[in-house]
């Protein structure tokens, strides 16, 4: 805008009037549009989709160049002591072939009971792989952006994992690119339990890379340092089994985990289809989601 | 404040370059650019580049872009990094009313003051940001914000300075 006064001119005062007029016209169409993404966060999908699609091909041809010098650094590294690493590697080895021979045996077993049983397995349908090329920086939320987008299939609310573990859940799409929200996102709660010994968790991420986790059952704290927590699959969106977090501190009622799947080293990821659609759609019909932008 | 002027060093034959116009706001588009950067943070320490260059472009000069550009500016700033659509539209809108109302209070100004004021707007920036976060029930203690401000307010004379020299630059000087 221009000065405080702009002189005698008629035509100058005009000038600053209506920019004063503009200015004002832009706070109430921000405020509106705020009311109106946070009320109904899906009405911006569209052009929400269309800047992933301009910038998530960007961050992907990009991504490339890190990954390689960044794997040029590391790859140097471990020529470092490498015939102690060796030794350490072959000594792992074997004692690995025998847990995976005891791994075997218990999978036939499980087959076994499965069937005696008369269990019905669900397939695990991947939708699609993509990389994570970037992330939400500098906000108090937790989001990631994959390189694969509603033309690969993927849609909003499916499941995304890595090899290692689970990353969070697609809620927005583009065409060549999607926004996920991270499992250390606040609002991504994700039903889970602990794997050493079954008890039923729930994991709540901390909004700065960590994650939440209470016990369903209020009383004794069930953590441990180094436990593995699991999703449970209750809800219907998250398959079970997939490992969410590694527990690192405990605090008074429950502890810290850090994600398995560490967003910023996870290579590739993948886009599963949700576990128990019926159950999924039968949900967010009676409410939607929570902490959907 | 644009020390420049004291001393003339403009050669004959040069002058603004032809995009001088536009250069204040492809520079904040650029920096808003920037969330397309492959990092991937699991803290969000990184500062709000976008909003950082928009308040050094204005603290700089009264008229870097017409009132009315904030508005595009900011929508352009929420589409690529994934803030609710509208926030920043109401919070550029209300920086460039609000820094009007300051330059006709202020007597003077200098480097400190600059800083004071980049500071409590940047302030202002995160704690709304955690303001919206929380009436989406997504909200941290504010105390895991700190550092993210404590970054962004150190960053602020670093791109001041980088916006000086753009300036000086799109000016010819």
């Amino acid at each position: 805008m221009a000065t405080a006064r702009p002189g005698w001119s008629r035509r100058a005062q005009y000038g600053l009037f209506f920019s004063f007029l503009a200015v004002i016209a832009g706070i109430i169409v921000g405020l509106i549009l705020l009311a109106l993404s946070l009320v109904a966060p899906s009405a911006f999908a569209n052009v929400r989709g269309a800047a992933l699609d301009v910038t998530g091909p960007i961050a992907g041809a990009l991504h490339e160049v890190t990954a390689t010098t960044s794997g040029v650094v590391t790859g140097a590294g471990n020529y470092w002591d490498a015939a102690s690493q060796n030794a350490q590697l072959k000594r792992q080895n074997k004692a690995m072939l025998q847990r995976m021979v005891e791994a075997r045996a218990i999978f036939q077993e499980n087959l076994q009971l499965k069937a005696t049983l008369q269990l019905r397995e669900h397939e695990r349908a991947t939708i699609a792989t993509g990389r994570i090329v970037g992330s939400s920086f500098n906000s108090p939320r937790r989001f990631a952006i994959l390189s694969i987008g509603s033309g690969d299939g993927v849609r909003v609310g499916m499941p995304v994992r890595s090899a290692d573990g689970l990353v969070g859940r697609i809620i927005d799409t583009g065409a060549l690119a999607s926004r996920v929200l991270l499992v250390s996102d606040r609002a991504n709660i994700v039903p889970a339990r602990l794997m050493r010994n079954g008890i039923p968790v729930i994991a709540q991420g901390r909004g700065d890379g960590t994650i939440d986790v209470r016990p369903l059952e209020v009383g004794r704290n069930p953590f441990k340092r180094g436990d593995i927590i699991i999703t449970s699959g209750t809800g219907g969106l998250y398959p079970p089994l997939v490992p969410i977090g590694r527990v690192v501190k405990l605090d008074d009622d429950g502890a810290v985990a850090l994600p398995v799947a560490d967003p910023s080293t996870t290579s590739f990821a993948i886009v599963e289809a949700p576990f128990e659609p019926a159950a999924v759609a039968a949900e967010s019909t009676a409410t939607a989601p929570p902490g959907t932008p | 404040m644009v020390r420049a002027a004291l001393t003339p060093t403009r050669r004959i034959g040069q002058g603004p370059s032809p995009i001088a116009a536009y250069v204040p706001a492809a520079t904040v588009v650029g920096a808003t650019l920037l969330a397309a950067l492959p990092i991937v943070s699991t803290s969000g320490w990184y500062p709000d580049f976008g909003y950082l260059v928009f308040i050094s472009w204005r603290l700089l000069r009264a008229d870097p872009w017409p009132a009315w550009w904030a508005a595009p500016l900011g929508f352009v700033n929420d589409l690529f990094t994934g803030y609710p659509i509208g926030f920043s539209i109401a919070l550029w809108s209300a920086t460039m009313l609000a820094l009007d109302l300051i330059d006709r209070r202020t007597m003077w100004r200098d480097y400190w003051v600059e800083w004071v004021l980049g500071a409590v707007l940047i302030a202002i920036d995160e704690w709304l940001q955690w303001r919206v976060a929380k009436l989406l029930d997504a909200a941290p203690p504010f105390a895991r914000m700190v550092p993210a401000l404590v970054i962004s307010i150190c960053l602020f004379p670093v791109i001041a300075w980088i916006i000086s020299r753009v300036d000086a630059r799109r000016l010819g000087r």
